[in-house]
């Protein structure tokens, strides 16, 4: 009788348990707390957003795991390993926020450099220079000096540099901080390919709307805590609520109905209404009496960047 | 090959320095006046004739003078490895400490510039330990260093090996330990650098390094100067304090003694202070390791 081994669970690229770091300083006594106690699991193969307001906490996490600082107490886990472990650190590609490249370096010598310190060896490195150099439109910029690039250019020389070894972990801190839309998007299909690949992409960046797009999972932090984590499909899903938009025949039209349907409400041009399907209904024949025609009616659903605003505000008050 | 990335880069970046141009520039311009404006004729071992950029060279009181107004004496029986040793002390002399003060600036920057916010974040995330990464730096800048010195020895002692026959090994053991003196300096300033992260400052701690290893081997040499001070308390005092700062600093002086000695072929190098030396150098290239491997970045 044979019996069918159970699947293997992989392991969570990323783990924190009670992570809290403190920066002493000559001046302050009790120092700053960048991180209170963290607790956070990253599955393999997710895209993960970190969400914060500014000082939350979010790089001093990113450089823990990767080593770059120490905590001061807990711990945590980077592809099964110690954070900062270097064995670790040679599956992982990191791109930091205001990276700098070593000016007297043109973009190829950069990625050659970082693909050396990566252990690639030179006939792949070449490929994959090469390759990764054509993939971000570097390609007749390869022997300029880096310190001519513009900010956009290096922001993509950085992306090269950071999937240069096909990391399992990718890390990114505001990878479109400065870029075109255009070189957005690119930097967008490169993330996509890389989850495509299997490899689980962790995000710190301030443009929701980004993260909305590629994440599977956030989380906010506030003041080094962890106010909200959860799937970005859960913590967006729809509410009982319409948005319903109009084109009046008289401008007034439409807040008259609105005022005379309990929760219905004027926004962004058109009319909002929370309730369920009556209330709904009840709204469109207010509005269809006064002579108003609708053009759509549409679910509402929480943007990343209302339940962001949502969570800090809460948390302030 | 990660050591390897480091020791290209760091190689790359100092060869891009102005300062270290500039050296280059100089060694090589009295290398080029060496090789085409010397002329030697040498018999038996000794200088028959010679003559710099087509004057005539002559003997005269205290060593030769070129041109018409020189007396016509010849070269009074100079030996052509007496020429050779001259010239590489006259050289040694001017160029050592170019070469030393230029390399100083030079590499005064590779450590505050690894540790800028954007540099140091991307270096610390690749799979190289940080006493690796610490160590390749300051040798990918001691290696420059002594490459230089070496083609300032080896190329002046292979010119005047051709115009004279006679080849100085000792001008080439001089640059390297030339090269090791500078060694034992590094280790301070990058051991500011990592503390401090300021160039101007690991700059300014070498230089006092340098003149107080100096001015400190007076007292260190003249043993009867604590007599002055009538305290028995202060004068143990003054006396541990000189003689903690002798035998922590690099020893300059014994540095340069043991750079002539070799060159002249005459008594030997002063081993007990090269490696004391290389000791103290060698501590605060560890105390910097040990700082920037427990250093939040």
């Amino acid at each position: 009788m044979s019996t069918i081994p159970p699947p293997a669970i992989p392991a969570p690229a990323l783990t924190c348990a009670r992570l809290a770091k403190t920066y002493r300083t000559a001046l302050s006594r009790g120092g700053v707390r960048a991180l209170v106690g963290l607790d956070l699991v990253v599955p393999a193969g997710q895209t993960f957003g970190l969400l914060g307001p500014n000082g939350a906490g979010k790089t001093t996490l990113v450089k823990l795991l990767l080593g770059i600082a120490f905590p001061t107490s807990g711990s945590s886990t980077v592809l099964g390993r110690p954070a900062g472990d270097v064995r670790a650190r040679q599956r992982i590609g990191y791109l930091p926020e205001n990276h700098r490249y070593p000016p007297h370096l043109t973009g190829e010598q950069v990625l050659h450099h970082f693909g050396r310190l990566s252990g690639l060896p030179g006939g792949r490195r070449t490929r994959r220079v090469d390759d990764l150099l054509r993939r971000v439109r570097l390609t007749e910029w390869r022997s300029v000096r880096v310190h001519k690039y513009s900010k956009g250019m290096m922001q993509r020389l950085g992306m090269a540099q950071a999937i240069l070894n096909d990391p399992e972990l990718l890390i990114l801190d505001e990878p479109t901080d400065g870029v075109d839309p255009i070189g957005r998007r690119e930097i967008r299909d490169l993330l996509l390919e890389q989850r495509a690949r299997g490899a689980t992409i962790f995000l710190n960046s301030h443009l929701l709307s980004e993260v909305e797009r590629l994440c599977d999972r956030v989380a906010i932090l506030k003041d080094g805590a962890l106010l909200r984590e959860g799937g970005v499909t859960d913590l967006t899903r729809p509410r009982s609520a319409w948005q319903i938009e109009t084109r009046a025949a008289r401008p007034d039209a439409v807040a008259f109905a609105a005022a005379r349907v309990p929760g219905a409400r004027l926004r962004d041009g058109g009319v909002e209404i929370e309730g369920d399907v009556t209330a709904l209904n009840g709204l469109i024949d207010a509005l269809r009496g006064q002579g108003v025609t609708i053009t759509a009616v549409l679910p509402r659903r929480d943007s990343l960047e209302d339940v962001f605003v949502k969570v800090v505000e809460e948390e302030a008050s | 090959m990660r050591v390897l990335a480091i020791l290209i880069d760091t190689g790359r970046e100092l060869t891009h320095r102005r300062t270290l141009i500039v050296y280059f520039g100089v060694v090589t311009l009295v290398l080029v006046f060496f090789a085409l404006a010397l002329r030697t004729d040498v018999v038996d071992g000794l200088i028959a004739s010679m003559s710099v950029a087509g004057l005539q060279a002559n003997a005269s009181p205290g060593g030769f003078r070129l041109g018409e107004g020189a007396p016509g004496g010849g070269m009074s029986g100079l030996s052509a490895e007496d020429f050779v040793r001259y010239v590489q002390l006259g050289t040694a002399f001017m160029l050592y400490p170019l070469a030393i003060l230029m390399s100083v600036f030079a590499t005064a920057s590779l450590i505050p510039r690894m540790l800028e916010k954007g540099t140091i974040d991307l270096l610390l995330s690749k799979p190289i330990t940080r006493p690796a990464l610490f160590a390749s730096r300051y040798l990918g800048g001691l290696l420059t260093v002594t490459l230089n010195l070496l083609y300032l020895t080896c190329g002046l002692g292979a010119i005047l090996a051709l115009k004279t026959g006679v080849w100085n090994g000792g001008f080439v053991w001089s640059g390297l330990l030339m090269s090791l003196y500078f060694a034992c300096l590094f280790a301070f300033t990058v051991l500011a650098g990592v503390v401090l992260r300021s160039t101007t400052v690991s700059v300014m701690i070498t230089a006092a390094l340098f003149f107080a290893s100096l001015i400190v081997r007076l007292p260190h040499a003249y043993r009867d100067w604590p007599l002055l001070i009538t305290s028995h308390l202060w004068r143990y005092a003054a006396v541990a304090f000189v003689e903690t700062l002798y035998h922590s600093l690099p020893r300059t002086y014994d540095f340069v003694r043991s750079t002539t000695d070799l060159i002249r072929h005459e008594g030997g190098v002063a081993w007990t202070a090269v490696g004391g030396s290389a000791l103290s150098g060698g501590v605060a290239l560890l105390l910097a390791i040990i700082y920037f491997a427990r250093t939040d970045y």
